[in-house]
């Protein structure tokens, strides 16, 4: 059909989700953007005019505290689901068809299922009366521990729930090296740790990068986890949207809250596009 | 054996997958349990909490009403929208094609929550109620860019002469899409629909914006339950959850390459 077309009968295939995007994506979002200039009212919720006032108070020290760990917490979980999901993704793209296939089941399963049933699995493990505290308690420990409501419970929540975004861009990074230049490396003296850190890292920095990219940008907005598996204790920025939207009802807050997130995102998001696009070009260029 | 991997790598990449799934496992292992208190390993084995979960009139309708219809508008929609889509995007050139295809994976990439803040606040302004409907708008939002994805996918990878040879054959343009391109893109078809329909299946972020308060999915009733009364029908209601969405993904990747899409 390659240019045989009429000059615009593209329009026809393109433009239904076009519109629906126009419509449910970003005029959400540009309303977004004006609520987040309105004045707070707390009988009206939002008054038309414009503020600055939604956006200097996130410098208060609430929301800083709160923007200084989020973003500590995304930190702590991309490094550890690159450093865990390095040796798994080398695996994985070093294994034989059948193992990958299993492997990319395990992986995409715990994806696809809802985020508050794997929640909800944690909070059976590790709540007072769950599975730690049962186990220390027939070892004979007569207190329990506190596990839930910890920074730690929610890096390990978030850690499982967006292992799989640093697994898959890593994976097919990692398929694309010629294992022959790891026999070099290893013919040359390289011990494997060796050619792991100088030969598999640096070659497979696009799928780290992107990856990273992904894991940070899932935890950043994360809201269940956080909620159920830090409550009160460790409050991050998504669960303080959710409230301003829906029990606290300061829609403007709440606007400068997401407008502030979603232009962060959407800078990592141009990073991710930019180095994809150079892994693809790349590629393309081979013969 | 000189070169291979160090046994430690084994270790950590199976320690990654006891991470990946004890909680899915617990789940199961619980909804079996027949003790009220979440024990594992189960003090004995009932299917009491199965039977709680199909005697509770929410539950069930959360199950069986919302999210299972929603799931099933969602693949329906997003399939027709994603393939049209997907057909715009590799057999037309025009300018800002590249920009386009951006603007439609960006559903991806914007994060549920801020999304599901976002239509909630815009349906405030229209004075649209929020209810079933709200929450298929959103998320056929969510979930067409996965069949934009798949049939691509498999676009990409046909033969356009094949389309050819059946209009030089005497097929119109519209008989040569509907005869010989669209049975070769079934695979790709199911993919994205099966997968459009576990988006909505598991989407949380955008349900507890938009799903309406009398009508909650069935992710949004458990997470409810979760923080008011756990009781192990969570767990029932859970584990099916967790069989389907397994099921599914068996069922896709005997069909297409998983890793095109996710």
């Amino acid at each position: 059909m390659e240019g045989t077309g009429r000059s615009s009968s593209w329009a026809l295939f393109v433009g239904p989700y076009g519109v629906y995007l126009l419509v449910f994506l970003v005029l959400p979002f540009a309303n977004v953007a004006l609520l987040s200039v309105y004045h707070h009212s707390p009988t009206k919720i939002a008054v038309a005019g414009f503020t600055a006032a939604n956006y200097t108070r996130l410098f208060e020290l609430y929301y800083a505290t709160l923007f200084l760990r989020t973003v500590r917490l995304s930190l702590i979980v991309t490094a550890v689901c690159a450093i865990l999901g390095y040796p798994l993704a080398y695996l994985l793209a070093r294994s034989t068809s059948r193992i990958v296939t299993l492997g990319l089941f395990l992986l995409i399963v715990p994806l696809m299922v809802s985020t508050v049933i794997r929640v909800f699995g944690w909070v059976v493990i590790l709540g007072s009366e769950g599975l730690v505290n049962q186990a220390l308690r027939l070892l004979g420990a007569e207190e329990g521990v506190r596990l839930l409501y910890t920074e730690g419970a929610v890096i390990l929540g978030l850690a499982q729930q967006s292992m799989p975004f640093m697994v898959l861009p890593l994976l097919a990074a990692i398929e694309r090296i010629s294992p022959s230049l790891e026999e070099a490396a290893q013919n040359l003296g390289a011990s494997w740790s060796q050619m792991f850190a100088r030969v598999i890292v640096p070659l497979s920095m696009p799928g780290l990068v992107s990856g990273s990219l992904l894991v940070f940008s899932v935890s950043m907005s994360a809201f269940i986890t956080p909620a159920l598996m830090g409550g009160r204790r460790v409050r991050m920025v998504g669960q303080q949207i959710y409230e301003e939207v829906l029990t606290a009802y300061d829609w403007p807050g709440a606007a400068s809250l997401t407008i502030v997130l979603a232009v962060l995102m959407l800078g990592l998001v141009g990073l991710t596009l930019r180095t994809t696009r150079r892994r693809a070009r790349l590629e393309s260029a081979r013969p | 054996m000189r070169g291979g991997a160090p046994r430690f790598l084994w270790v950590l990449a199976i320690a990654v997958y006891v991470l990946l799934l004890a909680p899915l496992v617990v789940v199961i292992a619980v909804s079996f349990g027949a003790t009220a208190t979440f024990d594992f390993p189960p003090k004995g084995l009932s299917l009491r909490w199965y039977q709680a979960f199909f005697a509770s009139p929410m539950f069930v309708r959360s199950f069986f009403r919302v999210s299972q219809v929603i799931g099933l508008w969602t693949a329906l929609v997003a399939t027709i929208a994603g393939t049209l889509a997907a057909i715009g995007l590799v057999r037309f050139r025009f300018p800002g094609r590249q920009a386009i295809e951006t603007f439609f994976l960006s559903p991806l990439l914007v994060p549920h929550i801020l999304l599901g803040a976002a239509v909630y606040l815009y349906l405030a302004r229209l004075a649209w109620p929020t209810s079933s409907l709200t929450l298929l708008v959103g998320h056929i939002a969510i979930a067409t860019p996965y069949v934009i994805r798949c049939v691509t996918a498999g676009l990409v990878g046909m033969d356009p002469r094949l389309e050819e040879a059946a209009m030089s054959l005497g097929a119109s343009r519209v008989q040569a899409f509907f005869r010989v391109t669209l049975p070769l893109l079934r695979s790709s078809l199911v993919t994205g629909a099966v997968f459009a329909f576990i988006i909505s299946f598991s989407d949380i972020n955008l349900a507890l914006f938009l799903a309406g308060a009398n009508a909650p999915s069935l992710p949004v009733h458990i997470f409810s339950q979760i923080q008011f009364e756990a009781d192990p029908s969570i767990a029932a209601a859970s584990a099916l959850q967790i069989v389907i969405v397994g099921g599914l993904i068996l069922l896709v990747q005997r069909l297409f390459r998983l890793r095109l899409i996710v």
